[in-house]
């Protein structure tokens, strides 16, 4: 039984080994004119077939993996909804896990009236996780890797964080929170400085939190590249198209660093709709006012 | 002139400098906390594991100006 999931699991990794050096190979004609095309760069299927018609449009990339991620995360996750039953499947079983870890976490951080945001915020790292994890597989290629996508996810994010301070201080009381919540004369006399800075520190927070994941999910891919070419390389000097899969350890830190970075973007939203929302039942614990870059 | 490709890893090995600082202590309290009670090993590995992530974000922006400016060395 053990024996042939051992043999499965070798031939997946020679597989991914294999195929991730042999896509490498296939670089896309190195000897252009712009200089700034990098070589360690890990081709995808769309890229293989439709290379010559994306040249002009490079940003159509992101949104076609996107859509196949989003398609694969609801036919998955629909295909287990509100299904009640004494015996679940496995797969029911590992959803109704993923997702109580995930309502779990949303209670732990925000509270008892934090469980109406764990659509959003469950939604938001399972589409981060698949993404960044979709970098690893052949032929594939992570859209949370390029900027377009997660600047486009911290704006939805930011917009919906907004959005809940609105709704639920009102807009005095946004305006109140913006301004840092003056409760004695001092604060009120600073009341325009802690207003811009506030403000200031309301717009830093998507931009650390996109550039966060796309820095760490881009470091992680273009280190696999850089070793699928080296290794690729390294057995030149027989003359055979084979190469040494050494990448292979740096796809296990890849699944590793998927799936932290998932986790902190969306802790990191949790915290910030928890700051947004009114807390005057902690009048005791020191006032939580600090931008968390 | 050859200053950026002097400046880019130079940049990248003081801002390791710094986040490799910064990790050391967070994992070392992490790691002291652990042995004073076993028994919330699950919690504060969590919370190390979040922790390094963020500590490591900074130099993730410093890699970053090299991945953007890497293209202009010669």
């Amino acid at each position: 039984m053990s024996m042939k999931y051992f043999t499965l699991l070798t031939l997946l990794l020679a597989a991914l080994a294999f195929t991730g050096i042999a896509v490498a190979e296939t670089e896309p004609g190195s000897q252009d004119d712009h200089a700034e095309h990098d070589p360690y760069h890990l081709q995808n299927f769309v890229t293989l077939f439709f290379g010559e018609q994306l040249k002009g449009h490079e940003g159509f990339l992101e949104p076609i993996f996107s859509a196949i991620v989003a398609v694969v995360m609801m036919t998955i996750l629909t295909s287990v909804a509100s299904r009640r039953t004494d015996n679940p499947s496995r797969l029911q079983v590992a959803v109704e896990m993923l997702m109580g870890g995930l309502d779990t976490m949303v209670h732990g951080i925000i509270g008892e009236t934090g469980r109406r945001y764990t659509p959003y915020l469950g939604t938001l790292f399972i589409f981060i996780w698949l993404n960044n994890l979709s970098g690893l597989v052949p032929f594939f290629h992570a859209s949370t890797s390029s900027l377009n996508t997660t600047v486009a996810l911290a704006i939805c994010t930011f917009f919906y964080v907004q959005a809940i301070a609105l709704k639920e201080n009102g807009i005095g009381g946004y305006l109140f929170h913006m301004a840092g919540s003056p409760k004695s004369g001092v604060e009120w006399g600073i009341f325009p400085l802690m207003f811009v800075l506030h403000v200031a520190g309301e717009f830093i927070k998507p931009m650390s939190l996109s550039l966060r994941l796309f820095g760490n999910v881009m470091g992680e891919d273009k280190l696999i590249a850089v070793f699928v070419v080296l290794g690729a390389g390294m057995l030149a000097f027989t003359k055979m198209p084979i190469g040494i899969p050494i990448h292979v350890p740096i796809v296990f830190l890849a699944l590793l660093t998927s799936t932290i970075q998932a986790l902190v973007f969306t802790l990191l939203s949790m915290v910030y709709i928890a700051l947004m929302l009114p807390h005057d039942e902690h009048h005791g614990e020191a006032h939580a006012h600090e931008t968390v870059v | 002139m050859e200053l950026l490709g002097l400046a880019l890893p130079l940049g990248v090995g003081i801002a390791a400098v710094g986040s490799g600082l910064g990790l050391g202590r967070a994992v070392g309290s992490a790691m002291e906390a652990m042995g004073r009670q076993p028994e919330a090993i699950p919690q504060i590995q969590t919370a190390m594991i979040i922790g390094a992530a963020f500590i490591e974000a900074l130099t993730i922006y410093a890699l970053l100006s090299v991945f953007i400016l890497g293209g202009k060395l010669g």
